[in-house]
């Protein structure tokens, strides 16, 4: 028997603004894979993808609030699972 | 009948420009890396300046504090023109919201009496003190070696010199339009005894060459300037119902944090480099040790003044208890 892998992850938008994002998140998550298509980063993982804020901020050179992700999302794929001030968790519930 | 779409995508030439590519191998580069990574000329320098004939135009012996890889330094902010302009922008406007509201409620007419003596002949006069560290930030953005440092130090003259401006609008209201308390901060500058130390600091660096040893000396000075009279003046302010000196302060300590991103990356950077490292500490101890005790004397003599107007303010003791975070 065989149990499908459900991949979660998220698309965003492929701009000069987007890209410390993406940075962060391959940072962050080593066991994703990044796809990129025209305009679009596809992000997808096995596990959790994680977006820290601290990461971007240290990749932007300014301060980042987590509502700001929501400017580069085209879509996602799993649950929100956590969005707070610092981290933002997308991934299967169940 | 299924269709199945696919996209098909063309892989760019190249991500980045050639200077680019051969410093950070072929990805996207950023709009700060485009415009600031080895931008500045390197050779080919024709004539060497009439006045200086021991220095090429750019030369990396204008300063004892040298980097081998001068981008081995970048600003954390990761400034360029356009987001210069735009966040400086929001910080004038959130001054000038300030201001209007300062004036709408007469609050610098209701400061507490002793605050109007600190602020007009202590605090104002502050500007002279930001246009002297304009002329070094200056002297910084022109002889500094890579356009990474020479860059930070362009902005930071701007931004000294927009302080200069916001302290001469206060003080503008504080004289009701009229440019009295400006006419009068200038000669508390030149004359008031508590300041004799600031100004002598000023004007000493300003008469030496070397721009890394201004850079660092004026930091070292700020460090303990720039606490005292807008944090801890700041807190004194609230608890004693000079609400509007909070306000106003605010905008200079929040710059002040944002000043001290750069030189903290720069620090970690002329202590780090593989040749230079051994040197620049050197230098920077050197320069410390000459120049911190300067500064603490002439921060000590305008703290003690700001006691003797307000008594309850304790800025003395908490001057002394400073100690510098950056170049310590």
């Amino acid at each position: 028997m065989t149990t499908a892998v459900r991949l979660c992850g998220v698309d965003l938008q492929e701009t000069e603004s987007t890209r410390a994002i993406v940075e962060a998140i391959e940072a962050d998550n080593p066991e994703i894979t990044v796809r990129h298509v025209p305009g679009l980063v596809k992000i997808q993982s096995v596990n959790p993808v994680v977006i820290k804020r601290e990461s971007v901020e240290a990749r932007l050179g300014r301060p980042w609030e987590t509502h700001e992700f929501q400017m580069a999302i085209v879509s996602y794929a799993g649950h929100i699972a956590e969005w707070d001030d610092d981290e933002i968790v997308i991934k299967w519930e169940h | 009948m299924q269709y199945e779409l696919r996209q098909q995508v063309v892989e760019p030439k190249r991500q980045a420009y050639q200077y680019l590519i051969d410093r950070f191998g072929d990805r996207p580069a950023s709009r700060y890396e485009e415009g600031t990574v080895d931008v500045q000329a390197t050779e080919n320098f024709h004539y060497r300046p009439t006045w200086d004939p021991d220095h090429e135009l750019y030369d990396h012996g204008y300063s004892v504090l040298r980097l081998t890889d001068p981008y081995s330094f970048l600003d954390p902010r990761q400034l360029y023109y356009a987001p210069y302009v735009t966040s400086r922008a929001a910080h004038y406007d959130a001054f000038a919201r300030t201001l209007a509201y300062l004036n709408e409620r007469s609050l610098l007419e209701r400061l507490p009496a002793g605050w109007r003596t600190v602020l007009t002949t202590l605090v104002l006069p502050l500007r002279h003190y930001e246009s002297g560290a304009q002329l070094l930030s200056c002297d910084g953005a022109r002889f500094a070696y890579g356009t990474s440092v020479e860059q930070c130090c362009t902005f930071a003259a701007f931004d000294r010199i927009g302080n200069a401006q916001l302290l001469s609008t206060v003080g503008l209201a504080l004289g009701d339009g009229a440019d009295t308390e400006l006419a009068n901060a200038k000669r508390a500058w030149l004359e008031e005894p508590a300041l004799q130390g600031l100004r002598r600091y000023v004007e000493e660096l300003l008469v030496q060459r070397d721009w890394g040893v201004s850079l660092v000396a004026l930091e070292l000075l700020d460090g303990l300037l720039y606490p005292v009279v807008y944090r801890h003046l700041d807190e004194v302010a609230l608890l004693t119902g000079a609400g509007a000196w909070s306000l106003v302060a605010q905008h200079f300590s929040g710059w002040y944090k944002e000043q001290q991103q750069w030189l903290k990356a720069l620090e970690k950077a002329w202590r780090a480099d593989p040749e230079q490292g051994e040197a620049n500490a050197a230098a920077l101890a050197a320069i410390r040790d000459a120049w911190l005790p300067k500064a603490t004397a002439a921060v000590a003599a305008l703290a003690a003044a700001v006691d003797a107007a307000l008594p309850d303010a304790g800025a003395a003791t908490f001057a002394d208890g400073l100690t510098t975070e950056v170049f310590a």
